[in-house]
């Protein structure tokens, strides 16, 4: 079986979720690790050369990450290359002729298995087929963007907030924010931790929606969907359409003053108390453990 | 200047979707309909440009069943100009795509927008797929649109901020939530959308090459009965917490 993974790379290196794909598609065949060169190519362009490469590779399964980016492009690939394509997929089998993924559906609140046909394109999430230690590196195949797409681009205008953190969709620690955190003063409490973690900042939408937050950190319907291996909740009640989008990390700690808040229906590890007690407590006792060890 | 916004009903947000006992599908009792809050996100950016540019119509389309008419009326009570019902009913996402590309093309939008995906199934694939039965370009992660000259400009969420591209011809745009919560239907606008008529048009012949077919739902794996510190010193239950999260889950 014929696998490409369609990668990405982030200031010269290949994106994790890259890595995690190239080893996990070494598992179903023999794979072809891409690369659309370029700055800032629109999904088109680079659909239409990766299609034209495809007629003559014809690849049985592409494989792209579930970043925002790498999302777009595989839509735009698998409807040029008139395929099925199945996004943000969780766990991936090849049965017969069909591929056959597990992926969320309702913002989270189902989990569904789906089948389609083969050739097709998936996209999966990052965290999805962890890495093992020491992963060779995978050989990168360049493929040139196709030109001339009827969009120009203009400029970028950084969000004022964000400084140089992992990407949201692609975090492996998330430290999120709610209402009960007051106001956005107390962020810099909340990055304190979230640097001693190397975490990605997160937030629910009530922070999102007054401002506290830019948009682009809200986590759960509407906001992205995460799946860390640790979610830190801290003063987040637990909406329904935020617990959808966040319910698949693999351990959930939550912080909230508010015995009955829904969140710890969901939590590995809960305390109940004054978040901004546990804040700096907390983000103590992490140096001094991660120190230890 | 013509915006087509492509939406679809699904479940309210609010709603606790739960799985129906045939395993491949949800119940649909009781459950209430809306617009697909990426959808509402597309028709809120579509209004504020009329909002500045009175000349401005704006059309909703969904592809659907006799339901799916109560989504086009809430889009016109919000203040679209017109909507089309596209009456079909289980085709895949390529056909709908196809679809709502051949009314596209007999109503000659300047902009097609659409939520980046829907709700419910959470795909993202119609609004590249409609760009590419189009053969327009697209732009995903949209939040803002504004005049400039000559043209428009459209702003591309990403990381650590946005990126601004201009097209000179039509362009789909898929939307994400932004700054400006969509708004709330007025009352004059409901008896106005009341009264509006809705046109229907069969899904032509259209090809649809790809079936997606769900195996399985369930609920996610349930979670809970973790251990919830009730009482006590909440700094020191700080500090275990943190050596539980090293010895006991590992993630530290």
């Amino acid at each position: 079986m014929k696998i490409w993974v369609v990668s990405e790379t982030k200031d010269g290196q290949l994106c994790r979720v890259s890595r995690e794909l190239a080893a996990f598609g070494a598992t179903l065949g023999d794979v072809t690790v891409l690369r659309v060169t370029g700055e800032r190519v629109p999904a088109v362009a680079a659909a239409a050369a990766l299609a034209e490469r495809a007629k003559s590779d014809a690849p049985d399964l592409i494989l792209v990450g579930a970043t925002p980016s790498g999302r777009d492009v595989a839509a735009r690939l698998a409807a040029k290359l008139k395929r099925a394509y199945l996004s943000e997929c969780t766990e991936l089998s090849v049965k017969g002729g069909s591929i056959e993924a597990t992926r969320g559906m309702y913002a989270g609140k189902v989990r569904a298995r789906v089948r389609a046909a083969l050739p097709a394109v998936c996209s999966v999430r990052p965290n999805a087929f962890p890495l093992a230690d020491g992963a060779a590196e995978p050989t990168i195949t360049d493929v040139a963007a196709s030109p001339a797409t009827g969009l120009t681009f203009v400029r970028f205008e950084p969000s004022p907030a964000s400084g140089g953190r992992v990407p949201l969709s692609e975090a492996r620690v998330i430290v999120s924010g709610g209402r009960g955190l007051k106001g956005p003063e107390s962020w810099s409490q909340v990055e304190a931790l979230a640097d001693v973690l190397g975490a990605a900042l997160g937030a629910s939408r009530a922070v999102t929606d007054a401002g506290w937050r830019p948009n682009e950190e809200q986590v759960g319907q509407t906001g992205k969907t995460v799946t860390p291996d640790l979610y830190i909740a801290l003063g987040i009640s637990g909406a329904i359409q935020h617990l959808a989008g966040m319910t698949s990390s693999k351990v959930i700690v939550a912080v909230n003053k508010d015995p009955d808040a829904d969140i710890f229906k969901v939590a590995d590890y809960g305390i109940v108390g004054d978040v901004f007690e546990f804040l700096p407590a907390f983000t103590d006792a992490v140096k001094k453990v991660k120190a230890a060890s | 200047m013509r915006f087509l916004i492509c939406i679809k009903q699904v479940p309210d947000s609010t709603t606790r979707v739960k799985v129906a006992p045939d395993g491949t599908s949800i119940v649909t009792d009781g459950v209430t309909w809306s617009i697909s809050p990426y959808d509402e996100y597309a028709i809120e950016l579509a209004l504020e440009h009329k909002d500045t540019a009175p000349d401005t119509v704006v059309s909703v389309i969904t592809v659907g069943g006799p339901r799916t008419k109560d989504a086009l009326r809430q889009a016109l009570a919000m203040g679209c100009d017109d909507a089309t019902l596209v009456a079909g009913e289980g085709l895949g996402p390529l056909g709908i795509a196809n679809a709502l590309a051949a009314a596209a093309t007999e109503l000659k939008p300047d902009l097609v927008l659409c939520g980046k995906q829907a709700s419910d199934d959470d795909q993202g694939f119609v609004g590249p797929a409609l760009a590419e039965a189009l053969g327009w370009p697209h732009l995903s992660q949209v939040t803002k649109i504004s005049s400039s000259s000559p043209g428009m400009e459209y702003w591309k969420e990403t990381e650590g901020g946005h990126e601004v591209w201009t097209a000179t011809d039509p362009v789909v745009l898929t939307v994400q939530k932004s700054a400006k919560d969509p708004r709330y239907p007025s009352l004059p606008g409901i008896m106005k959308a009341k009264k509006k008529e809705i046109p229907e048009r069969p899904v032509a012949d259209v090809p649809d090459p790809v079936k997606i077919e769900i195996v399985k739902l369930e609920p996610p794996p349930a979670r809970g009965g973790g251990k919830i510190f009730k009482d006590g010193d909440t700094k020191a239950h700080a500090a275990e917490l943190a050596t539980l999260l090293r010895d006991e889950a590992k993630v530290l």
